[in-house]
């Protein structure tokens, strides 16, 4: 199509027409040269006689960090490992890397993630606005094995989320069965605008000001407002919760570090390990998506950022002593970026039907990894729910996503 | 109303007597959208349109029945017919259903086919519009943003060379985009020739054949400063970030009140189609309406033009070959701030309304965008036929005095040792304009 315009576009933009990826960076990872897996593979497995058996009472705890959307040409490709030190060098040598993980459903965000959870490609309303149709893995296990809601967790930075990522519509499961679901950044949101409301924007510009802003705006909101589903309590803060929440605020604005939506994710995360420790903990990060302004050096940031906090939740659960030994980690992207080139402006987007937008990598740690050892042959994004249910010791639905023989459980 | 303001009478004639009809109901939101908003297309866009219809219009009953099977079929698949589906416009909703839809992909390909069969058959038909006039792109990044030497190119993967560059002769321009432009300053602020001259001595073509987008404002003030009303239209379509302050705080407030559903976003889209956006404007746009709705439309599909200077150059220079196809478009990158702590969390566009700290330069951050996005111009004209061949493409680094060529055979620099100076640069893509 000459025009490169036709009926259905995305407002006003091309219509998406298949994208030319006009440069030709590697598709292939880097990883056979970098050698490093070398290392990996020569190394004895680090506790391997601390293998979990996974019964719903073996203490078997699984952590899903997912870090929005990202390239391979901006991490796992050569040219990109400068953004991800932590991932290629601290973790790669000791993990069960994927270097296909492929998302072939909707390239959009709340879809994106309940694919992941249910192990089914969903194809709900990109904003949010219904559940997904199939269980996900918090009600699989909450119903199979009768788990506490205080066990399934999931604490995320996108906007594009709401807390019907923690329950599906099936009449089978639903909400009774569903994950407490809480958005951190959403607390900073509601304190910028309470600022602005109150003529109080010096504040924010104060760090010891905006520690008070944060916990007025989490005093002055309940669950609903923020967006939250903590505990079945729309209507109050949970006293469970609020300790965890002023202890992730404190972290966060006292820590000096960066001030990201993620980082405040990312300290949430870490306090509901310790106050909950919960059997299963879904972190979302997205400070990369500040590549649908366009801003490519911000993006990298994002990248960065999702190195380090993932780095650092896998430390959390080597020193904590509810998760240390009993806990498979896995990280994964929910999809890739659209081509240099494409009709659907590059980087910015991720709507793009290419191996750009759709081919991307995960990484597993933990109990679940036998040996260290990449896997070359593709999986899909719906793998990883049955998986993971599998290692809690759920009984096993019909899904549209195959256990990974890999994983040890 | 004026002639132009309507489709050719033989695509009216057609029209009358129930072409539309004839299109699948996923082409209708396009169709009758451009229909309605005549008035506002550029000259390249209602070829298009006319273009489809024209061809379709040539058809038997049965032949445009087998034009249309795929997408007709396809449609059914879907089940479009059981949507909610605008086929007034091209809503966020519309978009949403189906992109979701498994046969998106195939739906898409279905309906290209389509635009291809048409463009074929003006093709042979001989009334495919001339693409071979000698194009220009100038990008600049400006002297304030540091470059690596070693790194910067790498992405245009050899498609052109580095030529290192004598600025001497611009350093009394705000940029050596502005000297490109511009001219030469003489006595008492009058400007020797600059590329808008030449562009201008083309002859009487559409404004949209040319078009100049700033990052910031200093590039534009300075080429409305050399017309006498300061305001004129005459240099083409000026676009300037910086200028147009009002019109992107308006368009950002409106959008920020907007809930989090698909319904909300219609009706804030639907609200920001119909407000009166002239007042918004600064002179130089005052009676361009088609440009008006141009930034109407460039706002509403986001790509950071609202939040970001950088990204509104980008995206506003991508739009304007979709939809105009200019044969000279020039644009300036800029610098933006850094994000401030904690607000930026929360807020991109004017983060000075919510936090009283002062904004600080990101002078690294910034020359990272503007090389990814200077390439992502040069890759959005090269989308489409008319820059494929006859089209110079210069990127000018302004802070390691160098420029990255791409260019066909036919255009020639001086054959002087390098550094090659800015004048002769000039002359070389006057020539090539003329």
């Amino acid at each position: 199509m000459q025009e490169g315009r036709c009926p259905g576009a995305e407002m006003g933009s091309a219509f998406p027409v298949e994208p030319v990826p006009l440069l030709h960076a590697s598709r292939r990872t880097f990883l056979r040269a970098a050698g490093m897996l070398v290392a990996g593979l020569a190394l004895p497995r680090a506790r391997a006689n601390e293998k979990v058996r996974t019964t719903a009472n073996s203490g078997h705890k699984i952590v899903v960090a997912v870090i929005g959307g990202v390239r391979r040409d901006e991490t796992f490709a050569p040219e990109g490992l400068v953004n991800i030190p932590h991932l290629s060098t601290d973790l790669l040598p000791k993990s069960l890397f994927y270097s296909h993980a492929r998302n072939e459903g909707v390239t959009a965000h709340f879809n994106a993630i309940s694919s992941i959870l249910t192990g089914n490609w969903q194809r709900v309303d990109d904003w949010g606005k219904l559940a997904p149709t199939s269980p996900t893995l918090f009600e699989q296990y909450r119903k199979g094995l009768g788990v506490d809601r205080s066990d399934t967790w999931v604490v995320a930075s996108n906007k594009a989320l709401t807390s019907l990522i923690g329950a599906s519509s099936d009449s089978n499961y639903g909400p009774a069965y569903g994950a407490n679901v809480v958005f951190p950044k959403q607390l900073m949101l509601q304190a910028v605008a309470d600022a602005l409301r109150g003529g109080r924007t010096a504040n924010m510009a104060d760090r010891s000001k905006v520690e008070s802003e944060l916990e007025s705006a989490m005093e002055g909101s309940n669950y609903e407002g923020l967006g939250w589903n903590v505990f079945d309590a729309a209507d109050r803060l949970d006293p469970r919760v609020r300790s965890s929440i002023q202890a992730a605020i404190a972290g966060f604005v006292r820590g000096g570090g960066p001030t990201s939506g993620d980082e405040l994710t990312f300290f949430m995360s870490r306090e509901v390990m310790r106050k909950f420790a919960p059997r299963v903990l879904v972190v979302v990060f997205s400070d990369v998506e500040a590549a649908h302004f366009g801003a490519y050096s911000m993006h990298l940031s994002g990248i960065r950022t999702a190195d380090r906090l993932a780095y650092q939740l896998w430390q959390e659960v080597e020193a904590n002593p509810d998760y240390r030994g009993q806990t498979t980690m896995v990280i994964l992207p929910e999809f890739g970026r659209d081509p240099d080139g494409s009709s659907t402006n590059g980087f910015f987007n991720h709507r793009a039907n290419v191996d750009s937008t759709r081919d991307t990598w995960m990484m597993t740690l933990g109990t679940a990894v036998d040996r260290p050892q990449i896997v070359e042959r593709p999986i899909r994004h719906v793998d990883l729910c049955p998986t993971l249910a599998d290692l809690l010791g759920c009984r096993p639905l019909s899904v549209q996503g195959t256990r990974l023989v890999e994983f040890q459980g | 109303m004026r002639a132009d303001d309507k489709p050719s009478p033989d695509i009216q004639d057609a029209l009358n007597k129930g072409l539309l009809k004839r299109l699948p109901l996923t082409f209708l939101p396009f169709v009758n959208q451009q229909l309605s908003q005549w008035v506002f297309l550029f000259p390249n866009e209602r070829q298009s349109v006319e273009r489809l219809l024209r061809y379709v219009a040539s058809l038997t009953s049965e032949q445009s029945a087998g034009l249309f099977r795929d997408v007709v079929q396809l449609e059914e698949k879907m089940g479009v017919r059981q949507w909610e589906f605008s086929t007034t416009e091209q809503s966020i909703l519309n978009s949403s259903q189906l992109a979701r839809s498994p046969y998106f992909q195939e739906w898409r390909r279905a309906v290209q086919a389509v635009f291809d069969a048409a463009d074929r058959h003006e093709s042979i038909a001989g009334k495919a519009p001339n693409r071979s006039r000698n194009r220009l792109v100038l990008l600049n990044v400006p002297r304030s943003l540091p470059l690596d030497r070693n790194q910067l190119w790498k992405r245009w993967q050899g498609t052109g060379r580095p030529v290192a560059l004598d600025l001497g002769s611009a350093q009394q321009a705000h940029s050596v985009l502005d000297f490109l432009l511009n001219g030469m300053p003489q006595a008492a602020g009058v400007r020797g020739d600059g590329l808008l001259d030449e562009a201008r001595k083309r002859g009487p073509g559409s404004p949209a054949d040319t078009w100049v987008v700033d990052a910031g404002r200093s590039l534009i003030d300075s080429i409305l400063a050399q017309n006498a009303d300061g305001a004129s239209t005459k240099d083409g379509v000026l676009l300037s970030y910086g200028r147009l302050d009002l019109y992107r705080q308006n368009f950002s407030h409106e959008m920020n009140t907007m809930r989090k559903d698909l319904a909300d976003a219609d009706a804030v889209f639907d609200r920001l189609r119909k407000v009166e956006v002239a007042p918004w404007c600064p002179p130089e746009l005052a009676s361009a309406a088609a440009v008006q709705e141009f930034l109407r439309s460039l706002y509403l599909t986001g790509n950071g033009a609202v939040i970001f200077g950088n990204s509104f150059v980008e995206w506003a220079a991508s739009e304007a070959f979709r939809r105009a196809r200019p044969a000279f478009l020039a644009a300036q990158f800029g610098v933006r701030s850094k994000p401030k702590p904690f607000t930026s969390v929360a807020v991109f566009d004017n983060p000075d309304q919510v936090n009283p700290l002062p904004a600080v330069d990101d002078l690294a951050g910034s020359a990272v965008d503007a090389q990814m996005l200077a390439l992502y111009v040069w890759l959005a004209a090269n989308r489409y036929e008319e820059y494929q061949r006859s089209t110079v493409c210069v990127c000018v680094a302004e802070s390691i005095s160098e420029a990255y060529i791409v260019a066909p055979p036919e255009f020639s620099l001086p054959k002087s040792i390098e550094p090659l100076s800015v004048d002769h640069l000039g002359q070389s893509l006057r020539d090539w304009i003329a």
